[in-house]
């Protein structure tokens, strides 16, 4: 039987080739590798920077649609996403919109921030009791990001932390809350821009933190590498 | 999630011999890169779209990246990856829909049946079984396909298998040798069942 059973598997083996992957895909998997930081936090974590428009297939978000018009059409439901711990496109615009009115008041109402300091020490102990979890706030100035000081803000319902950054004349908002439990959030197609703010999302240490800025797009990635790798 | 359940699973964790001494780029480059065409060739086989596979390995990578530090010893790479790669094929397959788990043998396109077991042209006979193959494979239930690739194409061991598909060895065993009976069952049109049975 296993003699059988190896000429059978000789047949199969060679019915069935191997592929290779495009040399698009692995060079875009490459350029992934890349845009990783290794974060000197003692967990030996790392974070994944996913950028929603750097999907190497263009035409990927049309075949994404595709598909859920597809599944729609023989009666899927969106809860299911909400079920599966993923956001549908809907939710995340809502948000991405939460954040940058946010950022927006903070800056219309003179409302920058709740504890104006450039002190990390007297920013990150404002938060204890208002938020329950603690905020890791790092002073960026030798980076060219000055910290301002820190703000309480109220997105999706709950308390979040938001810390205020100086970029020049500008400002960034760096928002930080506990994930969700279950919530996979780092790989999903989350927005860069929105009304001409740049945003950036990444996950780390269980957190989610979403910078807000007018400032360029490679300004904020700068900033974000430097929240990531300070100590 | 899918991940978050499956790095929960104490098999990955049974050891504890990470490499903490490179960065996650290198380490990624050196252990995982090298297995992008092996979880490439297996989401071609459980997605059958072009398409869908491109995004099942892009994801995969994302998601490989950013549980590298929760894989310990390098020489489990693949067998992550492949577990990976199938749990996003899985996810891509069942956001669809819209496609059964399988075509049942009933609903596919009848193949010509041709008793070539005589046919002297020894080329085109290999052809043609390659070809009733490649069709009995893409017939198959999920659960048969994937098996039956892991074992054959990936040459994956049944612990490897067990593993990259969540469950006993025994099943694995159990699907395996249906996956190759029907395999063989619809080979018997065009070879000498003496020659597999």
């Amino acid at each position: 039987m296993s003699d059988d059973h190896r000429d059978l598997g000789a047949l199969i083996r060679e019915a069935l080739p191997t592929h290779t992957a495009p040399p698009a895909l692995r060079q875009w998997a490459r350029d992934r590798a890349r845009e990783m930081v290794d974060v000197p936090d003692g967990q030996s974590l790392s974070v994944i920077i996913p950028t929603g428009g750097t999907r190497w297939r263009s035409a990927r978000h049309a075949l994404y649609a595709a598909g859920i018009l597809a599944a729609f059409l023989v009666g899927w439901r969106g809860e299911q996403f909400a079920q599966s711990g993923r956001r549908s496109a809907g939710d995340r615009q809502t948000l991405v919109a939460q954040l940058v009115d946010s950022h927006v008041r903070s800056l219309m109402l003179q409302h920058l921030t709740d504890v104006p300091s450039t002190d990390q020490h007297t920013v990150k102990p404002w938060f204890a009791g208002k938020v329950d979890f603690a905020p890791r706030v790092v002073d960026l100035g030798s980076a060219g990001f000055p910290l301002v000081g820190g703000r309480l803000e109220y997105v999706e319902g709950h308390p979040v932390a938001a810390l205020v950054y100086g970029r020049r004349k500008h400002v960034i908002n760096l928002f930080q809350w506990p994930m969700t439990s279950g919530a996979d959030e780092s790989t999903s197609q989350w927005p860069t821009s929105y009304h001409g703010f740049t945003l950036r999302h990444w996950v780390l240490s269980g957190m989610t933190y979403w910078a807000v800025s007018d400032v360029s797009a490679s300004d904020v990635n700068a900033f974000q590498r430097a929240y990531l790798s300070a100590p | 999630m899918s991940v978050a359940l499956l790095l929960r699973r104490p098999a990955w964790d049974a050891t504890h011999l990470a490499d903490d001494e490179t960065s996650t780029t290198t380490r990624f480059e050196r252990v995982v890169l090298p297995h992008l065409d092996a979880a490439y060739t297996l989401a071609r086989y459980l997605t059958r779209e072009t398409a869908d596979a491109d995004d099942a390995v892009q994801e995969t990578v994302l998601r490989a990246l950013r549980y590298l530090p929760s894989l310990r010893r390098d020489s489990d790479a693949r067998a992550w990856l492949l577990a990976i790669v199938r749990r996003e094929c899985l996810d891509v397959r069942g956001a669809r829909h819209s496609q059964a788990d399988s075509v049942s043998f009933d609903d596919a396109p009848a193949l010509e049946l041709v008793d070539v077991r005589t046919s002297p042209d020894d080329a085109a006979h290999r052809k043609l079984v390659r070809d009733y193959i490649s069709a009995a494979v893409g017939r198959l239930s999920t659960r048969l396909r994937e098996t039956l690739i892991l074992r054959e194409v990936q040459q994956c061991s049944y612990e490897e298998i067990a593993r990259i598909t969540g469950v006993p060895i025994g099943t694995v065993m159990s699907r395996l040798s249906r996956a190759r009976a029907r395999v063989a069952e619809h080979l018997r049109g065009v070879v000498d069942p003496g020659d597999l049975s």
